[in-house]
């Protein structure tokens, strides 16, 4: 969660693999709009001497759609390259880095950022610099100075590329045991006893590809807008990651070439889309199509797996009305595949119209809130999820009281909620890296040298 | 002697190539008159790629791009070198 790993071939190629996507209107900048794209998935900080990086034959896109269709009109792309500075080196440094140019670096990352709108391609910048990974106290001393070295500005946007801290927050361990929801640990079909949820994600990093953009450029009439309650208000956002279309080992070089056009081998809007609404055998080909062809995909929106497993392993009355529900699930489809419409929320929408596809709706004339709560829209802040994604928003426990039928009554009023509907969460809370009050936002990664290791309970 | 023909002759005549190198075209004298490179030839490594061995569709991958060939002919060529042949 909330992709990492999310599907069978992606998760057999980390490099390419997109696990978050974030949009929001900057709160200390709210002329802007922020998007941040994560890949690379549960990076051990420690994990030399081949440390993580961006990979060269990997191109990383930020989509934006503002039309509704459903096919991006604005993508902005990350070419990365990597140089070694002394290949008879095994070392990632061969000394201290203290500034993001010094040669101790020897495996240096740059990257090209391009913007294609219209079928026209503008490149934004060139040989712009990724910082290295935080290798630790004596590689990496101050690497909060290597990351500021890294926001590049260009004109009247803030671009990063490179390693963070993961800012994402769930109980993997228990929600992939049987659906284990800790804090209701006694109520499962398999009782343990309760306890606080495990932050699964708080020691690791992502890669991180981020975009502050003035709202203008990405809107579909060119401006900032104001009213809430137009349709122009609302972008949507997705992240891909695409791979020619044929590898062949060299054995001269003993690395892989790629031939053939750039094919998307990866994708995510909504958080959690992939992972537990898309079933098994579907995945993989759901994460090479655009979002313009989701509707294939709306079934499982309409009578989502999860709904139904909620009421077994949670017998008893706890999930009594949900398990009486039959209908399609037209709430879920509005929050993941339509966008909100006006009338359901006073005074807000985020609809794109008709077109069934799954992305991260914002709309950016709702300013930056003053008082964020991390429940987002489900607990009054038009703020947050699901217009647009915070990093602090707590989208596993909005996500799963939505399926769990919170938000059934925002179409159907005849629709009492369940008690637990209200209550239920992974009881995990933000452990991970302080986030920043300023772009790129998420934390800084975690140092190797500082890494502590995890369990080995084998029971 | 039809394209087509031709093609068939030279796969024909190419069947004896030693196992595991296996020639798509005839010797020397053919391949230096009926074989010679156009102007706009590949000049980089190309991945051949059928997709469905009962189609004529050949999908060829170079560089950042993709041709797609359809020409059963030299698809039967491909699969019986594939095939040893």
């Amino acid at each position: 969660m909330s992709s990492h790993r999310e599907a069978p071939e992606i998760a057999k190629d980390p490099a390419a693999d997109s696990t978050d996507t974030y949009a929001f209107v900057s709160p200390d900048r709210p002329g802007t709009v922020t998007i941040i794209a994560n890949f690379i998935p549960l990076q051990k900080p420690d994990g030399g001497p081949n440390f993580y990086e961006f990979a060269s034959d990997v191109v990383y896109d930020i989509r934006i759609c503002n039309t509704g269709s459903g096919f991006a009109d604005i993508v902005y792309t990350f070419h990365f390259e990597t140089m070694v500075r002394n290949p008879e080196s095994f070392l990632y440094n061969t000394g201290q880095i203290k500034e993001i140019t010094d040669t101790t670096w020897n495996r240096p990352q740059f990257y090209t950022l391009t913007r294609t709108e219209n079928g026209t391609t503008r490149t934004l910048g060139t040989r712009l610099a990724v910082p290295p990974v935080n290798v630790g106290t004596r590689s990496t001393p101050d690497y909060a100075h290597l990351a500021d070295q890294a926001v590049h500005t260009i004109g009247g946007r803030k671009v990063f590329a490179g390693q963070r801290a993961d800012a994402f927050h769930v109980d993997l361990g228990s929600v992939f045991d049987l659906g284990g929801l800790r804090p209701f640990n006694q109520a499962h079909l398999i009782p343990l006893a309760k306890m606080d949820g495990i932050n699964s994600v708080q020691s690791f990093n992502v890669h991180t590809i981020a975009i502050q953009v003035p709202i203008s450029e990405v809107t579909r009439k060119g401006n900032k807008p104001t009213d809430v309650m137009s349709r122009d208000s609302v972008i949507a956002v997705w992240s891909t990651a695409r791979r020619r279309t044929s590898r062949i080992l060299d054995r001269s070089t003993g690395r892989y070439v790629g031939h053939g056009k750039l094919r998307q081998v990866s994708r995510l809007g909504n958080p959690l889309f992939n992972e537990v609404i898309v079933p098994m055998g579907k995945k993989d080909v759901w994460n090479i199509r655009k979002p313009g062809f989701d509707s294939a995909f709306a079934k499982y929106v309409l009578q989502p797996e999860l709904a139904k497993l909620l009421p077994v392993l949670y017998p008893g009355d706890t999930f009594k009305n949900l398990k009486a529900y039959t209908k399609p699930r037209a709430d879920l489809a509005a929050i993941l595949l339509t966008g909100i419409p006006a009338g359901v929320v006073d005074g807000f929408q985020n609809f794109t119209g008709g077109r069934q596809a799954d992305m991260l709706r914002l709309n950016v004339a709702v300013p930056p809130s003053d008082n964020p709560n991390n429940l987002g829209l489900v607990a009054g802040d038009a703020a947050g999820f699901p217009n647009g994604r915070r990093i602090d928003d707590d989208v596993v426990t909005i996500e799963l009281r939505a399926i769990a039928g919170l938000t059934i009554p925002l179409v159907d009023p005849s629709y009492t909620v369940d008690g637990a509907a209200s209550a239920i969460e992974d009881g995990t809370t933000n452990t991970n890296a302080p986030l920043l009050d300023v772009f790129p936002y998420l934390g800084l990664p975690g140092g190797g040298y500082q890494t502590e290791p995890g369990t080995t309970k084998a029971s | 002697m039809s394209e087509t023909d031709r093609r068939k002759f030279l796969a024909i005549t190419g069947a004896g190539a030693a196992a595991g190198t296996v020639a798509l075209t005839a010797g020397p004298v053919f391949a230096a008159s009926e074989s010679r490179r156009s102007k706009d030839a590949a000049a980089e490594s190309v991945v051949a790629y059928v997709e469905d061995h009962r189609s004529g569709r050949l999908r060829l991958m170079l560089g950042d791009r993709e041709v797609v060939v359809h020409d059963r002919d030299l698809v039967t060529r491909i699969l019986n070198a594939a095939g040893g042949k």
